[in-house]
């Protein structure tokens, strides 16, 4: 479905224009406290970071404009327009460190748990299977999947990543390998090269842990923290019913789906 | 290294949000309405600050205009020595909250206990991407004045510690003090709360197993943020622990709390339950 489609549709049942700069400040807001406090790597907002980006580069030529204009005036008038440039800019710095935080901490965990996103993002045919390539000539980074090397469409609904992060994790992954390789990686024997290798049943590739607990509050009228079905347990269950407005200390793979949908928020 | 700070927002971070919060303030100059990125529940604009008119503002905003000494600030209701002792009276003595805090105020369309009729359903608004979205602090009007009128009617509602009840209060009694009504008082009671609320912190993380548990979970409702952000790290690792070692040394001995709740939801779901193939998840753990 086209992004633009939603929004004319949204623009004309909502009003209030005025108030997008406000309700997508308190998204982002809200969308950095929760990047902060999980382990894994959220959804990246990508319509609502295109809107707030180009806010961001309107309001720095809007300072320009007025710190320009400030040579031309008399002193009076110089004083009200500094109290002006210096709260504009406040405002401006606070809005910017908290896009710079988000990204770093998504860097963050993109680089500790990278060939997980790696594989994530990757469609699976890609996957370079255990015996296709030579024994003799793998590297470490021929186990890299590529994130690439498809066009379906389908993979970008899944990618928690940026088209630019993704890029940022491949290239980075790539580094990585090559230095293992030709640091350490490269006198081992041949089967022991691999990045991914899951032999003796203990998967090398790391993920972030969704067992952790986080702190909630409870914004819908009624949310029950989900058990997520698993090997043991081969449906999901249901734990503890939160109600509107209370604090919880709850596993983070329990609330997760409310989190989509909005129905709790992260502190 | 990417990213140095731990995970969860750090004290810092709690005090940069909470300087979102609007308070109200009294203008002693003449401002223009400014268009701004960072402002909020008001439109993306300030308001038009036009003395003697009383005007919300951010509180940095309010902390940058009171230091040029262009605005005095309004105490928000709750920080009255009368509010305070109100509610460090149900804190230490109110038999309910013994081992609880205080109740927060309330979301937008939540309903008070006891009031089941009203009918003022919540109802989410939309973000530009048509999510639903409910307004929390920082971002609800917890920590602006009271009208006169509102303050001594007959249907004010009890005060209550806002979520950033903290961070606002010191910052304003550091840099407001002389707006607020008897800052000593203020600071002795806001120091009484803080003591009563950490030991009550304290006690709570007797039943921080419960969390452990898949499915599980602890209330701390009515928490501070900075009460949160000084317990974090503290109160994850205990949970981290105890569902390590539930798994793990408890898992050779008997059957751990976790292993036990899985069982017995894999019974209800009847599915075959392998112990061994358990006994290596919670390995993994």
């Amino acid at each position: 479905m086209d992004i633009d489609d939603i929004d004319d549709i949204l623009a004309s049942i909502d009003p209030e224009n005025s108030s997008d700069t406000e309700l997508d400040h308190q998204q982002l807001t809200r969308f950095w406290v929760a990047e902060r406090a999980v382990s894994d790597l959220l959804p990246w907002p990508g319509p609502l970071m295109d809107r707030l980006m180009e806010r961001v580069s309107k309001q720095i030529e809007l300072i320009e404009d007025l710190t320009a204009s400030s040579f031309d005036t008399s002193n009076n008038q110089n004083a009200m327009l500094n109290l002006k440039l210096s709260i504009l800019q406040t405002d401006l710095s606070r809005t910017q460190y908290l896009i710079r935080s988000l990204l770093r901490q998504r860097l963050a965990k993109l680089t500790r748990y990278s060939m997980h996103y790696l594989i994530l993002i990757s469609p699976p045919s890609q996957h370079p299977s255990q015996s296709s390539s030579s024994q003799q000539q793998t590297r470490p980074e021929d186990t890299i999947p590529d994130p690439f090397s498809s066009s379906s469409p389908e993979s970008d609904d899944f990618s928690p990543l940026s088209p630019k992060e993704a890029e940022f994790l491949h290239a980075h992954q790539t580094l990585l390998a090559s230095h293992y390789g030709s640091s350490f990686l490269g006198s081992f024997p041949p089967q022991l090269r691999r990045l991914d290798d899951n032999a003796g049943g203990t998967s090398m590739v790391q993920a972030p842990d969704s067992k952790q607990v986080v702190f909630i509050r409870c914004l819908a009228e009624e949310v029950t923290v989900v058990i997520p079905a698993d090997d043991a347990i081969g449906v999901e269950h249901y734990g503890t019913t939160m109600r509107i407005g209370e604090v919880w200390v709850a596993r983070w793979e329990g609330v997760k789906r409310a989190w989509e949908r909005g129905e709790v928020e992260i502190l | 290294m990417a990213f140095p700070l731990p995970q969860g927002i750090t004290p810092s971070e709690i005090a940069f949000l909470s300087e979102m919060e609007l308070v109200t303030v009294v203008p002693r100059q003449r401002l223009e309405i400014l268009e701004l990125l960072g402002v909020s529940p008001s439109g993306g604009s300030t308001e038009l600050l036009q003395p003697p008119v009383r005007a919300s503002v951010p509180l940095w905003l309010a902390l940058l205009l009171k230091r040029q000494r262009r605005i005095n600030i309004v105490p928000p209701f709750w920080l009255h020595p009368e509010s305070l002792s109100f509610i460090l009276q149900i804190e230490t003595e109110h038999r309910d909250y013994s081992d609880a805090f205080s109740p927060p105020p309330r979301l937008p369309g939540q309903q008070s206990v006891g009031d089941r009729t009203a009918s003022d359903k919540l109802k989410p608004r939309r973000t530009v991407d048509g999510q639903p979205y409910f307004p929390t602090p920082p971002f609800l009007p917890q920590n602006i004045a009271l009208a006169p009128a509102e303050a001594t009617g007959p249907g004010r509602e009890a005060p209550s510690l806002p979520y950033h009840w903290l961070e606002v209060g010191s910052m304003l009694l550091e840099a407001a003090s002389d707006d607020l009504v008897d800052p000593n008082q203020t600071r002795r009671l806001l120091k009484d709360l803080r003591e009563v609320r950490t030991a009550k912190m304290r006690k709570g993380i007797d039943v921080l197993d419960t969390a452990a548990m898949a499915g599980g979970g602890v209330a701390l409702t009515g928490v501070g943020a900075m009460e949160i952000g000084e317990m974090r790290g503290l109160v994850t690792g205990i949970v981290e622990n105890l569902r390590y070692f539930s798994g793990f040394v408890l898992g050779k001995i008997g059957v751990s709390k976790e292993q036990a709740r899985r069982e017995q939801l894999a019974e209800e779901g009847n599915k075959d339950y392998d112990d061994t193939q358990d006994y290596g998840d919670s390995m993994e753990l």
